[in-house]
């Protein structure tokens, strides 16, 4: 491992393990993410993807194992969590937007309620983040008036509204339809080029493949590649993984 | 004679408004005192835990399958022998039927709240925002939404049940036309005057319900 190289990880998960009854979820999963790496999760479903990544925000607890996210960790204080949950920005397969909020309220909610701006503050900065995902036009519409490429940028807009350190994306683009994942991807790659921490779950290989600093294989409850994209395509080291890939690309 | 002679109910019109003035309060009353044990019983079945869950589980049960003149009687006829305190009939009926419209509401709230799809509790959540704003701006508001029908629904049954109270002497309106009636056999224009009185009282509460519900759906497209 060349981990001296790289700067402080922001994220280490350590033996994480997580069980639903007899089913085991994940066992011993190990994933060190640094400031402004972006890291993949492929795998085939089932293989605890979302399980593992919705455990790094604590919408999962898990039953053994240390998630360290930027110097806090769980299991730990009952304040923990939400303090992590307030530096780590989700994104959510079905948007999740506030139906029965406009857009312009979707964005204002958290930063006002869990970090204290004032109303103006949190405007000026829905309507800044909405220009960058190009939505500004939208602001006063509700989401239920937006197509799902848009909905989905304004659920990134949303979490970048609380300026979080880390991005968590899970499988961003799955509920969309195929003329909409470019805009949404467009938004993803742009954060990337800004240099933000992001683990995104996804289908999209070739978006993985152009964008990761690493990918990860998840397969079965546990981490079985994790290598710099060219070597993860190009010479796939496990066979599970060559399976894997023969049947998605 | 007229089969229905008009004037009796513009005589007797004064006996019918005390029955009336009985009638809302029962009404009003009990769906205001209903709300509150509804609320209480909806959370502690939905955020606490073991003994707590089973006994609201438990009243919920009890109050919403105990036809509510058995009730009224029961603490109108045994409050003394257990208590030893004589409740008055109003009293009596009062409480009967918070408990009853408390047990039906708890119910109805709880429901509403596991249809809010849970995807959005946990944006929320995901977002860091503090659990007293997640319920409070994101799952109550969309909750509510969802219960307006079914709280017309209850508004109704509340009504027709405040009748039930005439039986263990409350001056509502049922008492009050059959009292009247008794004196002066008019019972055909008593009853009548009284199913127009219910209606008067249900039809503006269904109309401005859902006049409510309909500004919220328009105001989404």
């Amino acid at each position: 491992m060349e981990r001296d190289q790289k700067p402080a990880p922001i994220v280490v998960c350590t033996k994480v393990c997580k069980r639903y009854g007899t089913f085991v979820a994940l066992r011993d999963v190990n994933l060190d993410v640094s400031k402004g790496e972006v890291v993949c999760i492929v795998g085939p479903s089932g293989g605890g993807k979302s399980t593992f990544l919705r455990t790094i925000n604590g919408l999962e607890t898990i039953d053994s194992g240390t998630i360290c996210f930027d110097g806090i960790t769980i299991p730990g204080p009952a304040r923990n969590v939400g303090l992590i949950r307030r530096e780590a920005g989700m994104v959510f397969q079905s948007f999740n937007l506030f139906p029965h909020m406009t857009v312009r309220k979707n964005l204002i909610l958290a930063p006002v309620r869990a970090r204290g701006l004032s109303h103006a503050e949190a405007n000026e900065r829905a309507e800044r983040l909405l220009k960058r995902v190009g939505i500004a036009s939208q602001i006063d519409k509700y989401p239920d008036q937006l197509s799902g490429g848009q909905q989905q940028r304004v659920a990134i807009a949303r979490a970048l509204a609380m300026e979080p350190k880390v991005m968590l994306f899970d499988e961003p683009t799955s509920a969309l339809d195929p003329e909409m994942v470019k805009e949404v991807l467009e938004v993803v790659r742009e954060l990337a080029a800004s240099g933000m921490t992001m683990i995104i779950v996804t289908h999209e290989m070739g978006f993985a493949r152009e964008i990761s600093s690493r990918v990860v294989f998840m397969v079965e409850g546990s981490i079985a590649v994790d290598a710099p994209p060219e070597q993860f395509f190009n010479a796939p080291s496990e066979p599970r993984l060559e399976s894997f890939l023969s049947k998605v690309l | 004679m007229k089969l229905f002679e008009f004037s009796e109910v513009v005589r007797y019109l004064p006996e019918l408004w005390v029955g009336l003035r009985f009638t809302l309060l029962l009404v009003f009353a009990s769906l205001a005192i209903g709300t509150v044990i509804g609320l209480l019983v909806c959370f502690g079945r939905l955020l606490g835990r073991g003994l707590l869950v089973r006994l609201c589980a438990i009243y919920t049960t009890i109050f919403r399958g105990i036809p509510e003149a058995v009730l009224m009687f029961w603490l109108y006829y045994c409050g003394p022998l257990l208590g030893g305190v004589r409740p008055s009939s109003l009293m009596a009926a009062l409480v009967a039927m918070s408990l009853y419209v408390g047990a039906l509401l708890s119910e109805i709230f709880r429901g509403g709240i596991l249809a809010v799809p849970r995807g959005q509790a946990e944006a929320a959540r995901s977002l860091g925002v503090p659990e007293f704003w997640v319920w409070t701006s994101v799952i109550l508001p969309q909750a509510f939404r969802i219960v307006i029908p079914a709280l017309i629904g209850v508004a109704a049954l509340t009504v027709k049940v405040s009748g039930i109270a005439s039986t263990i002497g409350v001056t509502e309106l049922v008492f009050q036309a059959n009292v009247i009636g008794g004196q002066s056999y008019r019972y055909f224009e008593l009853f009548t005057a009284v199913g127009v009185f219910y209606f008067l009282i249900l039809f503006p509460m269904s109309m401005i319900a859902k006049g409510y519900e309909r500004r919220l759906m328009t105001r989404r497209k």
